[in-house]
């Protein structure tokens, strides 16, 4: 049985004392349930390698403590911490065949050999390799999901206390990627190893993870469920990272209530889609956040509606979208808004207005958005 | 931010060392003592003797520039740094005459055999060039059979064909002998360029020749600077050639040879060294320079086929080029093959059969036979360590000071034989604290310090290209580094270790530059075999003994370009 990966204030600083130190993570502290497919979510240089090989032991941390249920794993050195990872790149040994490549680590452990007979059978079973492990090729034979399962193999034969998964589908094509992320959630399901998982795209993130954190430069800005972070994200950041985020100027004018800059349009949100916790002044500069669901498109002006032009119209399905450019003082970039379905009369480069649906907008605290 | 305490951070960290796995770190101690021993001590000792007075006594603190003012004073070291300068330039710009367009016939122009040639072509670099040199004595020689004919047909015009002997033969021979760097990395050049970019010029409306000039060759610049590089170090470093048929003119490293085997002035010989040495900095420099402003990426991610040549003119002026070199490249082993079952050779055929110049070698050659593989062989197996593991440490564990470590095991690549036998003899001959004068041990080093960097960048190039999540995934699965550089790291760069491994056994069981100066009695070798018999004239059985050389390397290259199918020239470049 798997247990717990806490981290306590752990820090890590590249080139310490150099010139150009590099913070890596600051005072990162949370903790994994047992048997959690939890996810590291961020930019590439967010850290999360970082973190990821921290644990593996791969890098050596600055400052903290990361525990194995109450053990301090901190200064144990990676070939002792039996931790079983995948990497982007696979990793596997084109001098073995793939019965010796699974096999490594139980032979690293002195395994006898009818014991590494069952448990490389056992496996490849878990990963539905059973075919191939008869005809026994080496790795370079084998596809790109073949080897994954391959690698996957190779890190959970020897029963690790904690599985690492660093970005494994971002080798493989579109399709495949759908396909094994599924595949990842089952296995690791069912050996209910606590496992970490590395990548930068949301939708992954979203579709496998049990939990997921967020990281920026370092910093840990929110974790919980995908849900927790669509409905609720706790910064302007988290929210246009885990799905779109529109993002209009606006001031503070009441406890739950912000007025768009130039346009004097008044927006009032729920109480609990104001997502800043301390009590900031009526007068203060925020953010009023949107989701391209939760805007219209209009042709005809009305009531809180601002006025702007149609950019670029894109079909998309369920959905048609509408690039929409506001004046550069309320919005920055153009505004997504996914309307049903095509709106009559309404060509790109047309003159449109926009408006917030009542009770669905955010407020944020302005931020360095990056 | 919060900080954890300095000294609670620090007890941290020394718990980390006492838990780490310290193998690599005594593994490592070896190979990095080894160097500072006999490469880096050695070159100190060295730059400090070239600034004593003549003799061979280390004084530290008699400083003397006696040995650099000779370069002024004394006639015979300015005529000796004047014909190094010539042999070495005339050398290189012949290699690159010859060369470049046998590349790019080779490359570009429909013809037959062209495996064969690549082949043939590398045959010169990997014979012995002393024997390359004697064996122009037997042909352009004074009684040479090649002058013998042209003069019975050229003399009745009044002309007389110059003997081998001098400038001119050095440069022959040198030419002949080097000019495959050049070939075979300007063929490599001309056959992997895109085509694509030539096509473009040619849609642009741009003449063939304005394509070459602008286009062709300024991106084959990088490889052929490399080749001229490899010429000029070599041709400036060569002792064999100059020292049988160099004849009254002599060049630095047989200056070096003659200051310490005619008088022990071993101070004298550093002084000399440092300047060869400096010669060669330079042009190495000056090199750099010049490529580092060529060195392109090619930006493109289709590379199509290379159109070639078809008109029948320039296949037949290809074809006759390209056959031309080659048979005159080659001439020497046939003539010594030829030689080697003949008595004598002075007149337009050999004379008198024999097959007692080959008995003759278990009787009179068997301690230097033995002493030629024993020594060939231990020197590679050491050199194959020490460069896989110096590889290893530069390339993986990427220690302060990679860089230096990198330039220090690198710069035997660039010193001549002689100057290597001069450190080290200045470091541990005599009354040295390791005395090492006339013993194996010291021929084993010398080899090893010569010929490590073949390995190191073999193995090198290997790892760099090899992904480090290899290792990892193994110390992940519970590997300590020992297993894991036997397990992983080890197979996975065996074909590098191996690739190096030849080319330092095949140069090394024909080394003569470095061993002239070490050798004893006791510790003679092949090479040395051959050039006492020629100096004693005695051709034939000079002949037998190279052929049983060229032989046993014919077969190691071959058996290796049968297996790894890639080019040996390109092995020797550097960087």
């Amino acid at each position: 049985m798997s247990l717990s990966l806490t981290y306590k204030h752990v820090n890590k600083i590249f080139g310490e004392n150099t010139k150009n130190p590099v913070h890596a993570l600051k005072e990162v502290s949370f903790t994994i349930e047992p048997g959690e497919l939890f996810c590291l979510l961020g930019p590439s240089g967010c850290g999360k390698t970082t973190l990821l090989r921290s644990t593996a032991g791969l890098e050596s941390i600055t400052s903290g403590q990361i525990l194995y249920g109450e053990r301090d794993i901190t200064d144990i050195p990676p070939f002792r911490r039996n931790i079983g990872m995948v990497f982007q790149s696979f990793a596997l040994y084109p001098h073995m065949n793939i019965f010796e490549n699974v096999a490594y680590g139980l032979r690293v452990r002195k395994t006898p050999e009818d014991v590494v007979r069952k448990k490389v059978t056992e496996v490849m079973e878990l990963v539905g390799l059973t075919e191939e492990l008869k005809r026994n090729p080496s790795p370079t034979g084998l596809s790109g999901g073949q080897q994954q399962r391959v690698a996957i193999a190779r890190a959970l034969v020897y029963d690790p206390d904690i599985l690492l998964l660093d970005e494994p589908l971002a080798n493989l094509d579109a399709k495949l990627r759908r396909y094994m992320r599924a595949e990842i959630r089952r296995i690791q399901k069912a050996t209910n190893i606590t496992t970490i998982f590395v990548t930068h795209d949301q939708e992954e993130a979203m579709a496998i993870g049990d939990r997921l954190a967020v990281l920026r430069k370092g910093v840990v800005e929110q974790i919980g469920t995908s849900n927790d972070l669509y409905t609720g994200p706790n910064s302007a950041f988290v929210s246009n990272f885990i799905g779109k985020m529109n993002f209009f100027n606006a001031t503070l004018s009441g406890p739950n209530t912000a007025t768009l800059d130039k346009v004097d349009v008044e927006v009032t949100v729920k109480a609990n889609k104001v997502r800043f916790s301390d009590t900031l002044d009526a007068g203060t500069p925020v953010l009023v956040g949107a989701r391209p669901e939760q805007m219209e498109v209009l042709t005809k002006a009305a009531e809180g509606a601002v006025e702007g032009v149609v950019q670029i119209i894109q079909h998309l399905g369920q959905v048609v979208r509408y690039e929409v450019i506001l004046d550069s003082s309320i919005s920055e970039v153009p505004l997504e808004i996914d309307m049903p379905g095509m709106i009559e009369g309404v060509g790109e480069q047309d003159q449109v207005f926009v408006r917030l649906k009542k009770g669905l907008p955010f407020l944020f605290k302005v931020e360095d958005r990056n | 931010m919060k900080r954890t305490p300095k000294n609670l951070q620090h007890s941290g960290r020394l718990g980390e060392v006492v838990k780490k796995d310290i193998t690599p770190y005594l593994v490592f101690a070896i190979p990095l003592t080894f160097m500072a021993i006999f490469l880096i001590y050695p070159m100190f000792i060295t730059l400090a003797r070239a600034f004593m007075p003549a003799g061979n006594k280390l004084a530290f603190g008699s400083f003397s520039l006696q040995g650099f003012t000779k370069f002024s004073e004394s006639l015979m070291y300015r005529k000796a740094l004047v014909n190094s300068f010539i042999v070495s330039l005339a050398v290189t710009a012949f290699c690159i005459l010859i060369g470049v367009p046998m590349g790019y016939f080779v490359a570009r122009v429909k013809m037959p055999g062209k495996n064969l040639m690549l082949s043939l072509g590398i045959l010169p670099i990997i014979m012995p060039s002393f024997v390359g040199a004697f064996t122009w004595v037997i042909l352009l020689g004074r009684q040479g059979v090649v002058r013998h004919f042209l003069n019975i047909v050229l003399g009745p015009l009044g002309i007389e064909v110059p003997t081998i002997y001098g400038m001119f033969g050095m440069i022959l021979c040198m030419t002949l002998t080097y000019y495959p760097f050049v070939f075979q990395l300007s063929y490599g050049a001309f056959a992997s360029a895109n085509s694509l970019l030539e096509e473009a010029g040619m849609l642009m409306g741009a003449h063939r020749w304005y394509i070459f000039r602008t286009i062709t060759f300024p991106l084959i610049l990088p490889s052929l600077g490399a080749g001229a590089l490899l010429v000029f170090v070599r041709a400036i470093g060569n002792f064999g050639i100059p020292a049988i048929i160099g004849g009254d003119k002599y060049v630095l490293p047989t200056l070096i040879y003659f200051r310490v085997n005619g008088f022990w002035d071993l101070n004298g010989a550093a002084s000399i060294a440092v300047i060869n040495v400096l010669i060669t900095a330079l042009v190495l420099y000056l090199q750099k320079r010049v490529i580092n402003r060529h060195e392109y990426e090619t930006i493109s991610a289709t590379h199509s086929e290379i159109k070639q040549h078809e008109g029948l003119t320039i296949r037949i002026i290809a074809i006759i080029y390209c056959s031309l070199v080659l048979v005159i490249s080659l001439l020497p082993q046939i003539t010594i093959i030829i030689m080697s079952f003949y008595e004598k050779w002075v007149g337009l055929f050999p004379e008198g059969f024999t097959l007692k110049n080959y008995m003759r070698i278990p009787v009179y050659s068997r301690k230097e036979l033995f002493n030629t593989f024993y020594l060939s062989v231990l020197a590679t197996v050491l050199a194959a360590i020490l460069g896989s593991l110096v590889a290893y440490i530069t390339e993986r564990k990427k220690p302060r000071g990679a860089a230096l470590l990198d330039m220090s095991i690198m710069a035997p690549f660039i010193l001549p034989g002689t100057v290597v036998s001069v450190s080290l003899l200045s470091a541990f001959s005599g009354a040295s604290i390791i005395a090492l004068g006339g013993t194996y041990t010291i021929i084993v080093i010398s080899y090893m310090i010569r010929r490590t960097p073949y390995v190191y960048r073999s193995v090198a190039a290997s790892l760099s290209q090899l992904n480090p999540s290899l290792e990892e995934a193994s110390t992940i699965a519970g590997a300590n580094w020992f297993y894991t550089f036997r397990r992983v790291s080890v197979p996975l760069i065996m074909p590098a270790i191996i690739g190096g491994s030849i080319l330092t056994l095949t140069t090394l069981l024909q080394e003569l530059s470095t061993t002239i100066l070490l050798y004893s009695s006791r510790t003679r070798t092949v090479p040395i075999q051959i050039y006492g018999a020629v100096a004693d004239g005695k051709l034939g059985e000079a002949s037998a003994l190279s052929v049983v050389l060229l032989v046993v390397v014919f077969v190691i290259v071959y058996a290796m370009n049968r297996k790894q199918g890639k080019s040996i020239a390109s092995s020797f470049k550097m960087g």
